[in-house]
């Protein structure tokens, strides 16, 4: 088995612009999932028991359909039904930040109830409003003990743009496809392509580790 | 049952600032208050004493509607409080301060934050209006130097000091401690109490859940002895400690380690029961 | 718009088949994954480097990249290079359980190093062996601890058995799409496919927080 790197000496611009794509839907679904999760998970734990069964049945949906169906729901039935055509970049961050959303409103919650009720009691005492102790007080706590969580679901979403290849957007993968369909060297490519999105995804779970390390101290009650 | 109360010199002589009436609290099957009375005066340190669950935490957490009571009504600032609006509630926890047991810092802040934040979104005083007032409580209790440190740096006396300071960053009319030097290592609550006593000496009107006898004797104006839900007792601290009228109060205060006199032990936490 | 939802109702037998698959594959990745991440995480709890070392690469490399990517190349790569002939539906498998084993070791092995110490040393002082231990007082201990995460990964699993797609294993998702390309009734498909997969997986997902919530640790 003779190994060439001839394919990535050729279209090695071609697949630099393939990780930019990579970078840029992993990124925006996060934001996208992160601003969902924030008010999901704030919501659900601080709005009453209907707003917290109505938006439960959100989160265990995307707990039980697969990125992949999603991907293509939106894709494919979503602008039938409103009539209304969509991009693949729009489809792709909007369906990985909604189905990531639901697992960071997962962790948001996790983390809004861990914080001690007594620095609720405190926020109140000192005449904050709920919201304001929300947004002050626990929300920052919360997130920080949460940090390594929410880093591992940073990992879910660069892993999961490689889906957005179904639907042709021209990411890492996609063009890993391509370049190996013209070069005839899948081994190569895949392996190339593969350690690529572990160079992605390795070092930020170190970073979030060593981020944890140093201001976990912040979160503890 | 109520005694003339105009004795001391710091006591004012207005009406009252603020009145718990006939307070009734139950958690599930438990009450915690049965029909509660207490009036504090303008410028009184009143002490609330006996033993663990006895409801007085309770009664002071009423006060600052963090729990409501099923039965009674508080009176602050000669108006009745309608604990049913949220937007009365928070204006008179504004004028209420409250120092926790725990001292439930925010730990994610500064301790110049710490006492800041309050004034910055409640007060909406701007941020260097803020921040100037935070440094001059700092100061005031002793922590100047500790401006920049997280709470998680701090002692636990060092903590509840800067507790007392973010309370008074409000410029509350009352101080309502809650069991404030509980949690402490012994070494650390004299500087506590006397950040208390300074705040007492300046005119504060201060409700204080205490096991501290000694503060309580010395500081207090006016002792309310608590006993399963019920005030069995009330007076000037010489009457209560000196020549304590009821035996449950003596048997209370004689298993505190209390023996007539300047008591420097700390008190035991089981409610009384244990002896004969 | 018209929706002709009876294009569903004839294929449902074919999308029940690819339901079918889709528990199938994930009965049978989960079956070998969880020998397999034991494995895994003992190579990675020995003393030795040799076999340490391995097996902590092979992990990591599992856990930090796309699971899409791995059956791509598990599909063409082995029968090219290796001289492995394998069936779609092989290469799905084996795709799946390498990633999942990984996933499982990762499990395990926090799992058996947060049994307490003392709990060896309790062992040890009663002159058992380690193998003693480990069989009848560490792993007991360390399957409760490891449930709740076996739970979660399995519901990924199931989820994740739609990828296989690609590589044209009739699962659910591979037979939707293709439905959907001979009937060109792509919502009412694509909804019909997302309603299996939807009254399959929220059951799941319930049952894994009760699972959580039942054996939740607390020392």
């Amino acid at each position: 088995m003779t190994i060439s790197l001839a394919p990535f000496a050729n279209n090695w611009f071609f697949l630099l612009k393939a990780v930019w794509i990579t970078v840029v839907i992993s990124l925006s679904s996060m934001l996208l999932g992160f601003a969902i999760g924030i008010v999901v998970g704030s919501l659900r734990t601080y709005g009453g028991k209907w707003v917290d069964r109505i938006l439960g049945f959100y989160v265990d949906t995307m707990r039980a359909i697969p990125l992949l169906v999603v991907l293509i729901w939106i894709y494919f039935a979503f602008p039938l039904a409103i009539g209304i055509s969509v991009n693949v970049m729009t489809a792709a961050i909007a369906a990985l930040g909604i189905h990531l959303g639901a697992y960071v409103a997962e962790t948001i919650r996790a983390g809004l109830t861990s914080v001690r009720r007594g620095q609720m009691s405190a926020a109140l005492a000192l005449g904050m409003s709920r919201m304001q102790a929300v947004r002050t007080v626990i929300l920052p706590q919360a997130l920080i003990r949460m940090l390594p969580s929410l880093g591992s679901l940073l990992i879910f979403a660069i892993k999961d743009s490689a889906i957005a290849s179904v639907i042709a957007v021209p990411e890492l993968l996609r063009q890993t496809q391509v370049v190996a369909g013209k070069t005839f060297r899948p081994f190569e490519l895949y392996t190339g392509a593969m350690l690529i999105y572990f160079l992605l995804c390795f070092p930020v779970a170190r970073s979030v580790d060593r981020l944890y390390r140093r201001i976990s101290f912040l979160g503890s009650s | 049952m109520m005694q003339e109360r105009q004795n001391s010199s710091r006591v004012g002589s207005d009406a009252p600032l603020l009145v718990l009436q006939n307070i009734r609290k139950r958690y599930g099957s438990v009450l915690a208050l049965d029909d509660v009375s207490l009036k504090v005066n303008r410028g009184e340190v009143v002490c609330l004493i006996g033993p663990s669950g006895s409801g007085k935490s309770t009664l002071l957490r009423c006060a600052n509607a963090l729990d409501i009571a099923d039965e009674g009504g508080v009176i602050f600032e000669g108006k009745s409080v309608d604990t049913r609006s949220a937007e009365e509630t928070r204006r008179i926890r504004q004028r209420m301060g409250m120092v926790f047991q725990n001292f439930e810092l925010f730990p994610h802040l500064t301790t110049l934050r710490n006492i800041a934040l309050a004034p910055t979104t409640v007060l909406k005083l701007d941020r260097e209006k803020a921040e100037a007032r935070a440094r001059a409580l700092l100061a005031k209790v002793g922590l100047s130097d500790k401006e920049a440190a997280y709470p998680s740096m701090l002692s636990g006396g060092q903590q509840q000091r800067v507790a007392i300071a973010r309370a008074l960053a409000m410029e509350p009319a009352v101080m309502l401690f809650d069991e404030p030097t509980s949690a402490l290592d012994p070494e650390t609550i004299g500087e506590v109490l006397s950040v208390m006593k300074k705040l007492a000496d300046e005119g504060m009107t201060m409700v204080v859940v205490t096991h501290e006898m000694d503060f309580a004797r010395r500081v207090g104006d006016w002792v309310v002895v608590f006993d399963k839900g019920r005030i069995i007792e009330e007076g000037f601290p010489g009457k209560i400690f000196d020549d304590a009228a009821g035996e449950r109060t003596r048997e209370f205060l004689r298993h505190l380690g209390w023996h007539g006199e300047s008591s420097g032990g700390r008190p035991g936490s089981t409610s009384g029961g244990d002896q004969k | 718009m018209n929706l002709h939802w009876d294009v569903v109702w004839d294929n449902l037998p074919r999308l029940l088949a690819g339901a079918w698959m889709t528990i199938w594959l994930s009965v049978v990745t989960m079956a070998l994954s969880i020998p397999g991440g034991l494995v895994l995480a003992f190579m990675r709890l020995s003393p030795l480097s040799l076999v340490s070392k391995p097996a902590t690469a092979f992990v990591e490399f599992f856990r930090a990249t796309p699971l899409i990517l791995q059956i791509y190349w598990v599909y063409y790569v082995l029968p090219a290079y290796f001289d492995v002939q394998m069936s779609q539906i092989a290469t799905a498998i084996v795709g799946l359980t390498c990633n999942i084993s990984a996933f499982n070791s990762e499990t395990f092995r926090s799992g058996i190093v947060s049994i307490r110490k003392g709990q060896w040393s309790a062992g040890r002082a009663l002159g058992m062996t380690d193998i003693q231990i480990l069989w009848h007082i560490i792993l007991p201990q360390a399957a409760l601890r490891v449930l709740p995460a076996l739970a979660t990964t399995w519901v990924s699993l199931f989820k994740d058995t739609s990828l296989v797609s690609i590589i044209s294993v009739p699962e659910l998702s591979y037979v939707g799409l293709k439905i959907r390309s001979e009937t060109y009734r792509i919502l009412e498909v694509l909804t019909a496919m997302a309603v299996l997969y939807w009254l399959m997986g929220y059951p799941q997902a319930k049952m894994v927080d009760w699972i959580h919530r039942r054996f939740k640790v607390v020392e």
